[in-house]
C-alpha cells in the first residue's frame, strides 16, 4: 500500500472525506474514555467468569490450570494493555473530575496533554514490573 | 427523530453524575490501595515460592482482611461505576433513551445479580484448607 505524505494527507488532510477533521483534543480524549469504559464494563464480567472456576467441580484444581495458561506471556501481555486501559480511563477521568470542580477547564488541552505524560510514566514502570513475565529469561 | 443535544446530567440525572465523579474518585484511591497489598506488600511468593498465583497462594492472602474488604470494595464500586458509565453511554441513543425505565431497572438489576455473584466466588478462597 502507498503510505506517501500524499496518501496520509488523502486519509488525515484538512478535507478528509472520512476522518473527523473538526474534531479537537477534547473530542478525541472523550471518545477515548468511553471506548476505554465499554471495553473496562466487557471485561469486569470475563474477570468474574474466570474467577468462577474456583466454585466448579474441583475448585483449586481448574482455578490451578486457568492460572497456569493465563500466566503465558502472551496472556500477560494482554493483561499488560488491559492494565494500559485502565490508565488512560482514570487519567481522563481525573481530568474530567478536575473540571467538574471548575479546576483548569480553561487548559484543558493542555492538562490533557499532562495527564498523557502521566499515562506514560505509569505505562512504562508496569511495564517494567511486568516485563520478565513477558520475556522470561531475556536479557535486556 | 432530529434531536437537541443536552447536558449528560439533564438526560443521566444530577445523582447519577455526581455519584459517577465520586465512584471515579473513590476507586483511584482503592485501586492505589490494592496496587500497593497486591504488588509491592505480599506478592506471590507466598505459598508456592514462584510467582504464579495459584489457588493456595490467594487463599493464604484472603486470611487477612484487609484484602477480602479491598476486593469486595473495588468489585462493588466498579459494578455501580462501569454499569453507571453504560447508562450514560446507552442513553445518548435515542433507541434506548424511550426505555430508560426498562434500562435502569435491567441495569439495576444486572448489577445487584453481578454484586452477589462476585461475592458468592471468593468464597471456595475464603474457607482455606
Amino acid at each position: 500500500m502507498d503510505l506517501s505524505p500524499r496518501m496520509f494527507k488523502w486519509l488525515f488532510g484538512r478535507n478528509s472525506e472520512w476522518w473527523p477533521t473538526n474534531m479537537k483534543t477534547g473530542m478525541w480524549a472523550w471518545i477515548g474514555h468511553r471506548l476505554t469504559g465499554i471495553i473496562l464494563v466487557v471485561y469486569i464480567f470475563m474477570h468474574l467468569s474466570f474467577i468462577t472456576t474456583a466454585s466448579l467441580g474441583d475448585g483449586e484444581k481448574n482455578f490451578n490450570a486457568l492460572m497456569a495458561v493465563t500466566s503465558q506471556p502472551l496472556l500477560v501481555a494482554m493483561d499488560f494493555l488491559l492494565v494500559v486501559v485502565v490508565i488512560y480511563h482514570a487519567m481522563n477521568g481525573f481530568r474530567v473530575v478536575l473540571f467538574d470542580f471548575c479546576v483548569g477547564i480553561k487548559h484543558q488541552k493542555l492538562i490533557f496533554w499532562i495527564m498523557m505524560a502521566v499515562t506514560a510514566v505509569l505505562t512504562v514502570a508496569g511495564l517494567w514490573a511486568v516485563w520478565h513475565l513477558i520475556f522470561p529469561g531475556g536479557e535486556v | 427523530m432530529a434531536e437537541q443535544r443536552v447536558a449528560t446530567s439533564k438526560v443521566a440525572g444530577t445523582w447519577a453524575w455526581y455519584m459517577q465523579r465520586l465512584s471515579a474518585l473513590a476507586l483511584i484511591v482503592l485501586l492505589a490501595v490494592h496496587i500497593y497489598l497486591d504488588h509491592f506488600e505480599g506478592v506471590a511468593e507466598e505459598e508456592s515460592g514462584d510467582t504464579l498465583i495459584e489457588f493456595g497462594d490467594v487463599s493464604l492472602r484472603f486470611e487477612e482482611l484487609i484484602y477480602v474488604v479491598v476486593d469486595y470494595l473495588l468489585l462493588a464500586f466498579v459494578l455501580f461505576h462501569g454499569l453507571n458509565g453504560a447508562r450514560t453511554v446507552l442513553l445518548d441513543f435515542d433507541r434506548f433513551l424511550r426505555h430508560r425505565k426498562v434500562l435502569d431497572i435491567g441495569l439495576f438489576i444486572l448489577g445487584v445479580a453481578t454484586l452477589i455473584w462476585g461475592i458468592v466466588i471468593l468464597f471456595p478462597f475464603l474457607q482455606g484448607d
